[in-house]
This record gives C-alpha cells, sequence and structure tokens, in this order.
C-alpha cells in the first residue's frame, strides 16, 4: 500500500506523459547514454554524449543529470524531463567520478590525469572551475549529505581524502586498501565505504573520526557499491568475478554472491529493485533487493558503465 | 580584493590555455576495450571442456601457441608461460578455475606478444542441446599508454588482435572437438 502511493507519488513527480524515476546508464564504447524507465522497465530515450561517457550522477533536485566524459574532457548535461542533452561544460583534462552538491547547484569531479578535485558551478557558465590538488589518480567522488564535506578516492595513493567544502582544504585522509576506485557514504551510521581493486575488499571507514574501522572481503575488483532495502543491504560488484556481494550492513557480514553477471560495473538500488550494469554484456541485470534474485535484463548500449548514482527522478513539476 | 581575484582567475584561465596547447599528446588516456567471440561446437559439453579444461592445455588446441606450461597446474595463482609458433611470448596467471561450471579466467598485465595491457581473460563451455557453446571474452586497454598511439598500438589493433586470436582458437577447438 505504502508503495504503490509512493509510486503515484512519484509519477505525479514525473509530471508530463513519462513516468519517473529514470536510470541512466553511460555507454562508454557508443559514446551515449541509456535511459531506462524504472516503472517501465525499458530503454525509453538514448542520449548521445561526449566520448566514453563514465561517470554519472542524477540530481533528483535539479532534475538534470550529469555525465562525464573523459575523452573530450567535459560533463554532459540532460535534462530528467525531456531526456535531452541541454549543455556540455568543459571539466579539466580527464573527468571520472563525478557527484553533487544537494540541490545539485554545484558539482564535484575527480580530474584523473592532473590529480584534481574540480568545484563546477553548473547554474553559471561565467563562473571559473575551482582546482583542489588532491593525491594520485584521483577516481571515486562522494559528497556528504549535508553537503559541507567531499571524499574523493586516491587511487594511485591507496587513500581518501575528506575535503572541506567551504574552506576548499583536506580536513583529513585515511590511508584503505588497494587501489580505492568507488566510494559510497552510508549517512545513517555516518560511515564512507571505498572499494579497493586491487585487494578485493571494501574499507569501512567511521566519518566522524575518518579513522578506518573494518575491511569486508569481496570478490575479485570491486567496482560499484549500492545500498537499498531500507539501508539495510549493502551491495557490491565485483568485476573480474562476474559477481555481486550482498553484505548485511548492520553486521558486515557477507550474506551471499551472486553470480552469472558480465563484468559488474556500476549498480544503484530503487525501491525494493538493484540495478547492475553488465558492462560485458551491455544490459542492465534488475534484481530483487531483498532476496537478490534475478528479475530481467535490459539490453543498453556498448561497454556500459554507470559509474556512479545513475537514478534519479526530477522533483519539481 | 577584487585584483587579487582577478589575478587568481588569470592565472586559471593561463593554465587552461597551456592545458590546451599541449593537447592530446600528454593528457589523455586509453579506455578498456572487449572482445566476446562464441562458437557452437556439435560435440557433449564434457568432451569440450576435457579438451581446454587444463590451463596448460592451450598448445593442444590452440593453433599458434607451441609451449604452455602452466607453474601450478590449476591453481590460482598458476603462471603459463606461452610461447607462440611464429615467435613472440605471453606470461598470463590463472585467476580462477571452476571445473563445475566449465570455465576458467586469468589476467596478464602485459601482453607480451599481443598489443594490449592490464588484459583479463574467461573461457566458458555451455552445454546447449546436445552440443556445446563456448565462450572466449577478454577485457583489455590498447598497448599504447597515451594520446595518438601509432596505429599498430591503437584500440583498433588491440581488438583485432584478441579477436584473431580467439577465433582462431575457437575455430580449431571446434574442428578437434568434432572429429570422431
Amino acid at each position: 500500500m505504502i508503495r504503490r502511493i509512493l509510486a503515484t507519488a512519484l509519477w505525479l513527480a514525473g509530471g508530463a506523459a513519462t513516468a519517473a524515476p529514470f536510470a541512466y546508464i553511460t555507454n562508454q564504447g557508443s559514446h551515449d547514454v541509456s535511459v531506462i524507465d524504472l516503472a517501465l522497465q525499458k530503454v525509453v530515450a538514448t542520449v548521445p554524449v561526449g566520448r566514453s561517457p563514465a561517470g554519472v550522477v542524477a540530481s533528483s533536485r535539479a532534475g538534470r543529470v550529469f555525465v562525464s566524459n573523459p575523452d573530450s574532457r567535459t560533463i554532459s548535461v540532460i535534462d530528467m524531463r525531456t531526456q535531452r542533452l541541454v549543455d556540455t561544460l568543459p571539466a579539466g583534462s580527464g573527468p571520472v567520478g563525478i557527484d553533487a552538491s544537494p540541490d545539485g547547484a554545484q558539482l564535484f569531479v575527480a580530474d584523473w590525469y592532473r590529480n584534481r578535485l574540480l568545484l563546477i558551478d553548473t547554474t553559471r557558465h561565467d563562473a571559473a572551475v575551482v582546482e583542489i590538488p588532491v593525491g594520485k589518480a584521483p577516481a571515486g567522488v562522494a559528497v556528504s549529505a549535508d553537503g559541507r564535506t567531499v571524499f574523493v578516492a586516491e587511487r594511485d595513493d591507496d587513500s581518501v581524502a575528506a575535503i572541506d567544502v567551504a574552506s576548499r582544504g583536506i580536513r583529513a585522509r585515511v590511508r584503505v586498501g588497494t587501489h580505492p576506485f568507488a566510494l559510497l557514504i552510508d549517512e545513517p551510521r555516518q560511515r564512507l565505504y571505498a572499494l579497493n581493486v586491487l585487494s578485493d575488499d571494501v574499507s569501512v571507514v567511521d566519518l566522524r573520526t575518518m579513522k578506518l574501522t573494518a575491511t569486508v572481503k569481496v570478490g575479485r575488483a570491486p567496482y560499484g557499491a549500492a545500498l537499498t532495502h531500507a539501508g539495510r543491504l549493502l551491495y557490491v560488484t565485483n568485476q573480474h568475478a562476474d559477481t555481486v556481494s550482498v553484505i548485511d550492513a548492520d553486521t558486515l557480514a557477507v550474506q551471499r554472491t551472486l553470480d552469472g553477471f558480465g563484468y559488474p560495473e556500476g549498480v544503484a538500488a530503487h525501491g525494493d529493485r538493484v540495478y547492475v550494469v553488465n558492462w560485458m554484456d551491455d544490459n542492465v541485470s534488475v534484481l530483487d533487493a531483498e532476496s537478490g534474485r534475478s528479475l530481467a535484463r535490459i539490453d543498453t548500449g556498448k561497454n556500459s558503465r554507470g559509474f556512479g548514482a545513475f537514478i534519479g527522478a526530477p522533483t519539481t513539476p | 580584493m577584487q585584483s587579487r581575484a582577478l589575478r587568481w582567475l588569470t592565472a586559471l584561465a593561463l593554465l587552461a590555455g597551456l592545458t590546451g596547447l599541449s593537447g592530446p599528446a600528454a593528457a589523455h588516456g586509453p579506455t578498456r576495450q572487449k572482445v566476446v567471440e562464441t562458437i557452437a561446437i556439435d560435440a557433449p559439453a564434457d568432451k569440450v571442456w576435457a579438451i581446454i579444461a587444463s590451463f596448460d592445455a592451450l598448445k593442444n588446441w590452440h593453433p599458434a601457441v607451441a609451449e604452455s606450461p602452466a607453474s601450478k597446474g590449476n591453481e590460482e595463482g598458476s603462471v603459463r608461460e606461452l610461447k607462440l609458433k611464429g615467435g613472440g611470448a605471453l606470461t598470463e596467471t590463472l585467476e580462477s578455475h571452476d571445473a563445475a561450471k566449465m570455465k576458467y579466467s586469468y589476467r596478464a598485465k602485459d601482453g607480451g606478444a599481443l598489443p594490449v595491457t592490464n588484459y583479463t581473460s574467461t573461457i566458458t563451455v555451455k552445454a546447449e542441446g546436445k552440443g556445446a557453446v563456448v565462450e572466449w571474452r577478454g577485457a583489455f586497454y590498447r598497448g599504447y599508454p597515451n594520446n595518438d598511439p601509432p596505429p599498430d598500438q591503437n584500440d583498433e589493433a588491440a581488438v583485432a588482435a584478441v579477436t584473431g586470436v580467439y577465433k582462431s582458437g575457437l575455430a580449431n577447438l571446434k574442428t578437434l572437438a568434432e572429429r570422431k
């Protein structure tokens, strides 16, 4: 019942003829974004973007989706209501990981080749991009719910930096596993998860102390993470193992390992479903969040990645 | 205060301009490529698997491979030293081997004779009706790490080389497995 009301509310919030929310899957091989209508469970639009799109953040508040294109060094901006490209912003030398401030007005982008975190104002074209020097090969980026702190995975330094958004200074730095790539914030537990591609584990960092509190062993080359089932389960994709680890977020015990994926990369959750992007298979697996059961596969573009929070629904009519 | 901000902006603009001038040569790196090849074989899956199951058996079924000794057989971490018939070598490490699922995965940091780097590959046999389908797939980066690669080390060259290895191997495997 509650779910139906929620679905109706989301439908109304989406307005117009199309239903919301949507999943925005970056396709690095076909240089476009597949837009999946989660109510219809099918691709409703394919939006051409820059070269080799990888990172993505769907900002419901802004009603926009921001996509990083490392090979054209830009951010593509997609309007969630029309599913059209509405803007292209310059973004350093090789933008990868991307997240947005809670209001969607500011972007935080990892500039891989120049070891910078870029702060980009999405509302003003004349605003200069702010650059903050960070560690080597910055990859995943995650912003706290209050928008005050942004975290960056410094892959080749095996560390995560916490940056104070107001002062633009590095507030703390914590050593994690080997080659952290993706980051995920768990607000209720005040935790940060760092996925370590070479040590095959997840570092759990306490956000209050910025100390490493636990390490969870997963499959080979963990690449993406999402919380689901009311935040009780943590899903982690293991790229080289073709599996997904399902972790009890309270106990940090691996509950089960799902197989049959194709080089799984991005993962995001909505309602009682989890969406896993299969880079090798050019599609998205739809899973039941609680059981992990595979429900469907939805074909996307080529070499799909979906690196980031790729699900969103516009919140204003 | 304002002039300082302006100076800062000018500095950023100059920096951006310089980066623009240094252009593609310095800044950019490759994106990951893939190859997926499958072949239908008119022979039972377990018979096909028996031919390829041993990590060191590649020389028995791949027409381009002269030698393929593996340091620890089918154990994880086993290192396979390939020597090719036309010359050239390639070192691969076994990542996983699953006889029940009839598949194994391996990786090579350096592509050796192949114009690739950070190469990972999986070969799988699946039963289909009375026959089998074999899938061989790989993920890798091109050999040249920067922008503007020479033609023999670009994305197309990497994809073409791996495709050639898979196609010729699978075609020969089919011939061997279907032999009565």
